[in-house]
């Protein structure tokens, strides 16, 4: 399956991406440097900790895990032929 | 496990490179690829400047990849206040008429047709392309990287790793020969791109960029953390739009990005030039980004990482070549695969891909006079130091040094350098360097992008003009088969010279500028019809004749 977002033309994403983000709460300080980098707005605080939201609209470029300084983030490419695929890159 | 002599991990711009020289050699060459299909993951266009075409890869430059449109100039915008409509210009870096827009200084294009172009070249060549595939880790043996596994875990050998992973680097990371770059290093490009008939591309841009430099308290555009810029790259039939933004601002805080709506609202919204002539005929088709390590090349820790270890070379994104200059990683990417795969090639018929025999790579990418000034210069951290100061004028002439004729005080020697060396190497790549321009215009003109590398027979010249063109190619190309000694001699002799060349542009630029300029406007109207002429004559010309012919054929 695929989808798209309204506010993100030109890209569709590929169901299967799988926890390519993933947070190590115990290191994570609630700074929110995550949040605000992420143009997917794929995280947000909860109970004084960062956690993906969703990855719906991740572009995997990664801004949120050189955003992180804690090392919570740790970062992978989703599986091979999924996630996002832009048709005007 | 599957053994290959080398594995190429992506197949961006460095990627096929790199694997089809490997394959070319004689050696067994995978290249991975995460995206199902080339091209996908990447995703800002831009334009790729002309030393990239000239000095980069010779497929390349004599073949015909698909290109979106040449560009010949920049217009920049400096928006004093945009309410007011108070813009002063900075146009005066443009190739000049008649050579323009046939000769140009970059191609732009869009990333994925280019890079599946080039990895159809690759695979053309022998090379294995391996699709929907991601390298999670490599396989290493005391020390030695001996392949890679990948996502569905599979265990590869290679004698030799040649990462083209991009900025992320995450294999590199894994590998232990890099480490995550810090925030500050990195750049968001925010890409807008924007769908207009062609028609009106050519009536409003031509083929000239613009770039649009405010205040950050107009909020027009993002403060960078070095710079300040919004730029619009006119395509074939759209408008690619980006603006980018350093990870860290001046006080060290993480700016938020989804303010980039906002400079995007602005910007357009307050330029009569874009709400007059472009918003009504455009429509929004994209809206992408992608992180890019912008930085690396002025932070002398991250720079001096290595780009090589037991096994494994790292080229283009993956080895911080970024260029700070232009926001372009291509034509680094390019030289980079090239000589990595150099390097591989003479490591493998020696039977040694230790680090200490791959050492030889690192020492290339320092002694690269062009990637050293690209991902060197500082001209995007003095306009940050002229935003903070307030100071026009300080403003004004460092966009005039990065973006405007100015930038001949700093470019010219490891340009001139290049050149001379490449014509050392080999004479007859001058007469390449022209047909590409023509043969580029041609191609473009009609649309007209393949596989075609060689011409399969001599070329064909029909009218007079395409006789006079073959008559002049053709004495060249004999004249330096003969005289190729003396002019690899007088080449090597000259080099040294060309360090001379910036102090020498700082001392005559303020002088030559404006005779040079008044003499562009004197003679706008007859360089104007030579330039339609030339046009018209590279449209119609037979496509053959902007081929290397084979007798020059190595």
């Amino acid at each position: 399956m695929t989808w798209t977002a309204e506010e993100f033309p030109g890209v569709e994403w590929v169901e299967g991406s799988g926890d390519f983000i993933r947070f190590d709460p115990d290191r994570c300080s609630a700074c929110a440097r995550c949040v605000k980098v992420c143009l997917g707005d794929c995280f947000e605080i909860a109970e004084k900790k960062a956690r993906v939201k969703s990855l719906e609209k991740c572009l995997e470029c990664g801004a949120c895990w050189f955003a992180c300084t804690d090392g919570a983030i740790d970062f992978s490419w989703p599986p091979g032929g999924k996630g996002y695929r832009s048709l005007w890159g | 496990m599957e053994e290959y002599d080398v594995v190429v991990v992506g197949a961006g711009f460095g990627g096929p490179v790199a694997a089809k020289k490997c394959a070319e050699a004689g050696f067994r060459t995978l290249m991975l690829e995460r995206g199902e299909r080339v091209g996908q993951k990447v995703i800002s266009g831009l334009t790729i400047p002309f030393y990239g075409f000239l000095f980069g890869p010779a497929f390349i430059r004599d073949g015909n990849p698909p290109i979106e449109r040449p560009a010949d100039g920049i217009i920049n915008y400096i928006v004093k206040d945009i309410e007011k409509g108070d813009i002063d210009i900075d146009d005066t870096l443009r190739v000049p008429k008649p050579l323009s827009p046939v000769l140009a200084f970059g191609y732009n294009a869009y990333c994925q047709p280019f890079c599946e172009w080039e990895a159809d070249r690759a695979v053309e060549s022998g090379v294995e392309l391996r699709t929907s595939t991601v390298a999670v880790d490599v396989i290493k043996e005391d020390g030695f990287v001996k392949g890679v596994v990948t996502d569905d875990g599979s265990r590869i050998g290679a004698k030799i790793v040649i990462d083209a992973e991009g900025c992320q680097g995450i294999l590199a990371i894994k590998a232990g020969v890099r480490e995550k770059y810090t925030p500050d290093a990195i750049s968001l490009a925010d890409v807008y791109d924007y769908e207009m008939s062609k028609e009106d591309v050519d009536r409003i841009f031509g083929s000239t960029l613009r770039f649009c430099w405010g205040w950050d308290e107009q909020r027009i555009a993002p403060p960078l953390g070095y710079g300040n810029g919004l730029m619009v790259w006119p395509y074939r039939e759209s408008l690619h739009f980006i603006q980018d933004q350093c990870l860290v601002t001046d006080a060290g805080r993480l700016p938020s990005l989804k303010d980039f709506d906002e400079y995007h609202r602005n910007i357009t919204g307050g330029l009569d030039w874009w709400q007059e002539d472009i918003a009504p005929r455009v429509r929004l088709r994209a809206r992408v980004w992608d992180a890019f390590e912008i930085f690396v090349g002025l932070d002398e820790r991250l720079k001096a990482m290595p780009n090589h270890t037991d096994g494994m070379i790292l080229i283009g994104d993956a080895a911080g070549l970024e260029s700070t200059e232009l926001c372009d990683g291509v034509p680094a990417a390019w030289f980079s695969a090239e000589m990595a795969a150099d390097v591989a090639i003479d490591a493998l018929r020696a039977g040694d891909t230790s680090s200490s025999f791959l050492r030889r790579y690192d020492e290339l990418i320092k002694a690269h006079p062009i990637i050293q000034w690209s991902i060197s210069r500082t001209n995007r951290h003095d306009l940050r130091y002229a935003q903070q100061t307030h100071d026009e004028k300080l403003l004004k002439r460092y966009i005039h040094d990065g973006w405007g004729l100015g930038g001949f005080k700093h470019v010219s020697t490891p340009l001139i350098r290049t050149i001379l060396d490449s014509i050392a190497e080999e004479p007859g790549i001058l007469t390449s360097w022209i047909r590409m321009f023509f043969r580029y215009y041609n191609n473009w003109h009609h649309q007209r992008f393949d596989g075609r590398t060689e011409a399969e027979s001599e070329p064909v010249a029909r009218t007079r003009g395409e006789r006079v063109f073959k008559g002049i190619t053709g004495a060249l190309d004999r004249g330096l088969k003969r005289f190729g000694g003396p002019v690899k001699t007088v080449a090597r002799f000259l080099a040294p010279a060309s360090a001379a060349a910036n102090p020498v542009m700082k001392v005559l630029l303020p002088v030559i500028e404006p005779l040079y300029l008044w003499l562009l406007k004197v003679t706008e109207a007859p360089a104007g019809r030579l330039s339609d002429r030339l046009v018209r004559f590279v449209a119609d010309a037979h496509p053959s004749l902007f081929e290397r012919p084979p007798t020059e054929r190595k």
